[in-house]
């Protein structure tokens, strides 16, 4: 017994099928998460080795060298670089996506197991890193307060971090920009040396006095008693009158050489938020956790918290990475939405039925709630591309359940009762409806083998599709049937309501009109079959030939995510108030400029050690960095392209600016992030390379781009003290000594812990600052010798002012800078590779120095390599599912001329729009292929059916049309109008897929108007060149026959 | 008595059923899928890629009386519903 006629014999059964799956759907629906691409896993590892005092270019001879050398035989590596500087190489190895990167970093431990021993003996262990998208903060808030800033980090530390930290899936969680409390002793180095006293005398006195210490215990009689020594200091006032020494009889206190400061460190990174000083908390998450529930719980979790705390601490969001995740996901779904309204009309206008628009539109949720079961089971989120892949799906559903209404209701229009027109009508159809729904499979299943980031990328696009035909081919096999069978009566005209006849009676008129005109036009071609194939030619060459050239190129479109980074430079060594100054400066003119900004941290001065993503970032008292979010795009006029150009020119307006960085999407490269133009200059000699890099960075600029990063840092001028060995020895000391005595001058000793209600604070000892402002206090410094004699640091030595020469770079074994440019308005990555190849071609660069388009231009190029190889494999997959469905190899060959036209479609549409080709674009493209050939299929079929039934060719072939028009352009519209909602979206995040949608709209409506005609018009060619040839063999063997009698 | 070979639409199934139990006849033998042309008028059912409808065919054997009212029965259904195609041949067989 077949699908159908069981379900039509059993609708309870078929019916609470569909609602099971329907359920699990809805469950899936509610427990899955939400990101915005799939989980890509990180794709690169660090291998970080130390060699304590070696300088750059040692560390890039003894150690990265040798390390990338050895990890160069790693496979599916896809570059190998490395930065070598004082005292640390970095080696990072980016595999190609896709390679399991667990395996892949056992494989470079056991590589590094054999260079061991070829590195310097001093050299430490390299160790590896893992440094991924999972590290990157998830959410940064904002800490503002008044009259508790002085112990802020005390509240911040006890009632937000901890508490936030104990959140499901928060991996860590830090206080930055709120300085610690310390206890501060401040010497006066003129009254040390009078008492002969040193910051290291103090210290360790600090250190001994601030103590308890148990002694044992003591018996008495019946008892005992433990004894203990409990002398820590209970407040900093016991500090100050330590008895630090004597001097001719009398006690010498520490206040007397020293002031005791109960305060706040020195010199700590500063943040404030909207103009407002403050801290941040920066929240990162689990590796694998999931973004944007981790955000929802800890927003839950806020409001209970900020009860906790002062009235006049305040919370905010600085950065938030996934209201841009909700808001896209939101736009998509009512993209969806949309979709479904714009499919039910379609259906309902051609089909006229409510009751028929019912049983083909539930095809629609079903399908697609299973396909989340499968997002649900593989442990997927829903992010943009299955989003999108829904979207997509929701117009090609119904066609299968189409074709069975269709002559489901024909059978019930001639007379036969619903249940066995139900059952024999989709038997007829069967085979029909199951091959066009393999010919869009033939599309799909091939995108889930696509390896790297294509792969990534459209694997679940491919599958969900698949699932989603699929499941909607059954549909339209067991659900469909069974629907019509209880809700589908023989149409009565006269009993037509009144509306129905008013609504419907123009529009069938137009549909009939069209019908006809169609045939006529038809009929035409048909006679004149050369006009046709020329025009049909000739168009194919014209628009090749015009658009062709016009295409541009991009690799992931840029997504407006209403965020900005910026970071400024300004020259090194810049106190901390005019980098303060300045950042306050920027700060206040921006907000007023751009009444679009929402929020504005911005944070300025050298991270705290203990702060690690702070530490990470590069930081220093001549460096601002700014978190600037804009909010959704839906409420403001100007872009974040926009706004980061026009803060581009104004930053390059202040001269004390030595270099910065405005990042349009708070990042670059990657997933939807700032496209950049990269070019990667090789070359060993730093000067040449350094020349190259200026002329290339001019270059850019002169093609209209407003700000340019080089890779390679200047020269980082320093003080440093140039020790006299001789001298040293002298007087019994050495390097180490010195520089220790130095540093616990200048940056302090950490004399002991001061501890208070369970918390405990640094005892730092060091000079007070106003004795260590100049460089004449550096050469001041008393040291003491071996035997006790002062010296004056100045007597060992003497100071000079260097340059620490920068990081060395390599890329691929070779040393390297780059020079990147975000791309100016208006262009896109294939103009501006173009233009700056051009330009560097005609110049030329200095000798020694090779270049290359660097950044993610390779990713771009293997990408759509792989998609082009994909478009190759599903022409033939395609055409095998056709040959096998007509058991013929003409026919698939007629009906394949579709897609030429498809493609002009697509070119037309993208020139027109200005969009660029994206990948997005391309897999659109890729799509249109396996669609683009039902509508043949549709009309070659008849035809054939036509010639079976005895009719001419040409008759055959104008009937088809004339029949087969209407089914034609419903699935077409249903198909066209439900890509519109994509390819017109203004909503969040729609620049990345907006080229897909564009791309099967245009293709699929310029092949459709092309199918119509063209493709019959070759049908006629190939059936009438097929009929003279098999006439010929007739006459021929007739001719034998007589011939042999 | 006579033989009665009824050719039908595979749709018309349900009303040949019907109109047999109505007029108490039991016996029968009937093949469920079979492709047949007529030789006047109407379409071919060969189940085929251009004519994909079937028949189902059907003999019984009964009494003078019930096969004329059969017949009767059958033409009228036959007459609503034209399109689909129904055929009633009656001879006489020994008993």
């Amino acid at each position: 017994m077949s699908l159908f006629s069981s379900a039509v014999k059993k609708p309870i059964t078929t019916a609470l099928i569909f609602v099971a799956i329907a359920i699990f759907g809805i469950f899936s629906l509610i427990t899955l998460p939400i990101d915005l691409f799939p989980h890509i896993e990180s794709n690169s590892v660090m291998v970080m080795t130390s060699y304590a005092g070696a300088s750059a270019s040692d560390i890039e001879n003894n150690i990265s060298k040798p390390i990338e050398n050895t990890l160069n035989s790693v496979s599916y590596l896809k570059h190998i670089s490395s930065a070598s500087r004082e005292n640390v190489s970095v080696v990072t190895l980016e595999f190609q996506y896709g390679r399991d990167i667990e395996d892949a970093t056992n494989d470079i431990r056991d590589k590094l197991e054999m260079v061991k021993s070829s590195l310097p003996d001093g050299a430490g262990s390299p160790v590896i890193f893992k440094f991924g998208s999972d590290d990157i903060p998830i959410l940064v808030l904002s800490v503002t307060a008044k009259e508790s800033m002085p112990g802020l980090y005390k509240i911040m530390d006890e009632t937000i971090v901890n508490e936030l930290a104990r959140v499901n899936g928060v991996g860590s969680v830090s206080v930055s920009g709120i300085p610690k409390r310390e206890i501060m002793v401040l010497c006066d180095p003129y009254k040390l040396d009078a008492y002969n006293l040193t910051i290291e005398s103090i210290s360790s006195l600090i250190a001994a006095e601030n103590r308890n210490i148990p002694a044992g215990s003591l018996e008495t009689g019946s008892n005992t008693y433990s004894l203990r020594v409990q002398k820590e200091f209970n407040n900093a006032r016991e500090i100050e009158n330590l008895v630090v020494g004597s001097y001719n009889g009398g006690n010498v206190y520490l206040k007397d050489v020293a002031r005791v400061v109960d305060g706040l460190q020195e010199r700590s990174q500063e943040s404030y938020i909207n103009g407002h000083l403050g801290g941040m908390i920066i929240i990162q998450k689990q590796t694998g956790e999931n973004s944007v529930n981790i955000v929802k719980k800890v927003e839950e979790e806020l409001p209970r918290l900020e009860k906790k705390l002062p009235s006049d601490v305040k919370i905010g969001v600085v950065v938030d990475t996934t209201d841009n995740i909700v808001r896209t996901i939101g736009s998509l779904e009512k993209t969806i939405v949309i979709t479904l309204l714009i499919v039910m009309l379609v259906v309902f206008f051609f089909l006229g039925r409510w009751r028929a628009t019912i049983i083909i539109l539930i095809t629609i949720p079903i399908s697609l709630l299973a396909s989340l079961v499968y997002l649900f089971a593989t442990g997927n989120t829903l992010n943009m591309i299955s989003m999108s892949s829904l979207s997509i799906a929701i117009g090609m559903v119904v066609d299968a359940a189409i074709v069975v209404l269709e002559n489901i209701t024909t059978h019930i229009d001639n007379g036969s009762n619903p249940k066995q027109a139900a059952v024999y009508a989709t038997n007829e159809v069967a085979m029909a409806v199951v091959a066009s729904s393999l010919t869009t499979l033939a599309v799909f299943l091939p995108m889930t083998l696509v390896s790297g980031l294509a792969g990534i990328m459209f694997r679940q696009l491919g599958w969900m599709v698949s699932i989603v035909i699929t499941v909607s081919t059954l549909c339209a096999l067991a659900l469909t049937p069974m629907m019509c069978s209880r809700m589908l009566r023989a149409k009565n005209k006269d009993k037509d309501s009144k509306w129905y006849k008013i609504l419907f009676t123009p529009i069938n008129k137009a549909l009939d009109w069209l019908s006809r005109t169609y045939a006529k036009i038809l009929d035409w071609a048909l006679r004149h079959k050369r006009i046709v194939v020329a025009i049909a030619v000739a168009v194919l060459a014209a628009v090749g030939a015009i658009c062709g050239p016009l295409l541009k190129s991009e690799f992931i479109p840029e997504q407006d995510n209403g965020r900005i980074s910026v970071t400024v430079q300004l020259p090194v060594g810049t106190r901390q108030e005019i980098t303060r100054d300045l950042a306050l400066e920027l700060d206040r003119r921006w907000r007023t400029e751009f009444p679009e900004i929402e929020r504005l941290g911005l944070s300025e001065g050298t991270a705290d050690s203990d702060n690690m993503f702070a530490s990470m970032r590069s930081n220093g008292s001549h460096i601002i960095s700014m978190n600037i979010s804009v909010g959704s795009m839906e409420k403001r006029k100007r872009s974040i392209k926009e706004i980061s150009n026009i803060m581009m020119s104004e930053l390059a307006e202040y001269n004390q600016v030595r270099r910065f960085n405005v990042v349009a999407g708070g990042q670059s490269g990657g997933m939807g992030g700032q496209t950049v133009c990269q070019i990667d200059l090789y070359g060993y000699d730093f000067a040449a390379t350094d020349a190259a890099a200026a002329q290339v960075s001019q270059m850019f600029k002169d093609l209209g781009v407003k700000q340019t990063v080089i890779s390679r840092d200047d020269y980082i001028p320093e003080y440093q003290i140039d020790l006299d060995r001789e001298k040293l020895a002298l007087y019994g000391l050495n390097t180490a000594t010195v520089a220790t005595f130095l540093r616990n001058r200048i940056n302090g000793a950490i004399a002991s812990e001061y501890r208070e209600s369970g918390d405990e604070y640094d005892i730092r000892v060091r000079y007070a600052p106003e004795y260590r402002e100049s460089l004449k206090d550096v050469e001041n410094i008393t040291v003491y010798g071996s035997q006790g004699q002062a010296i004056k640091l100045r007597e060992l030595g003497t100071v000079v002012e260097a340059l620490t020469p920068p990081t060395i770079n390599r890329k691929d074994r070779e040393r390297y800078v780059s020079v990147t440019a975000p791309l100016p308005e208006g262009m896109a990555t294939s103009d501006m590779n173009e233009a700056i190849s051009q330009k560097i071609e005609e110049a030329g660069l200095p000798a020694g120095v090779s270049w290359k388009i660097g950044g993610t231009y390779d990713d771009q190029v293997s990408t759509f390599q792989s998609l082009g190889l994909l478009m190759v494999l599903i022409v033939i997959l395609v055409f095998i599912v056709m040959a096998s469905q007509f058991e013929s190899l003409t026919y698939p060959f007629v009906i394949m001329f579709a897609v030429p036209f498809a493609f002009v479609g697509v070119l037309i549409g993208l020139v027109v729009t200005g969009t660029p080709m994206s990948i997005m674009a391309m897999v659109g493209a890729v799509m249109t292929i396996g669609i683009v050939v039902n509508n043949g299929i549709v009309l070659v079929d008849y035809a054939n059916l036509n010639r079976e039934r005895g009719m001419g060719i040409i008759r055959a072939v104008v009937d088809s049309g004339h029949s087969r028009l209407r089914p034609v352009l419903m699935t077409t519209l249903t198909t066209v109008l439900g890509m519109l909602p994509l390819a017109l979206g203004r909503g969040e995040g729609s620049e990345v897929w907006r080229g897909m949608g564009m791309t099967v709209a245009w293709g699929l409506s310029v092949s459709t108007l092309v199918t119509l005609v063209f493709v019959p018009v070759l049908y006629t060619i190939f059936a009438a060149f097929g009929l003279t040839r098999s006439k010929k063999k007739r006459v021929k063997a007739i001719a034998e026959k007589e011939e042999s009698k | 008595m006579k033989a009665v070979f009824i050719a039908y639409n595979q749709a018309h199934d349900e009303a040949v059923k019907e109109a047999m139990e109505k007029l108490f006849i039991k016996g029968f033998t009937m093949w469920q899928q079979v492709t047949g042309e007529g030789s006047k008028e109407g379409e071919p059912h060969l189940g085929s890629h251009a004519w994909p409808t079937l028949n189902s065919a059907l003999i019984s054997f009964m009494d003078d009386d019930a096969a004329k009212k059969l017949k009767a029965k059958l033409e009228e259904l036959d007459s609503i519903k034209d399109r689909l195609g129904l055929r009633v041949f009656i001879w006489s067989i020994d008993n």
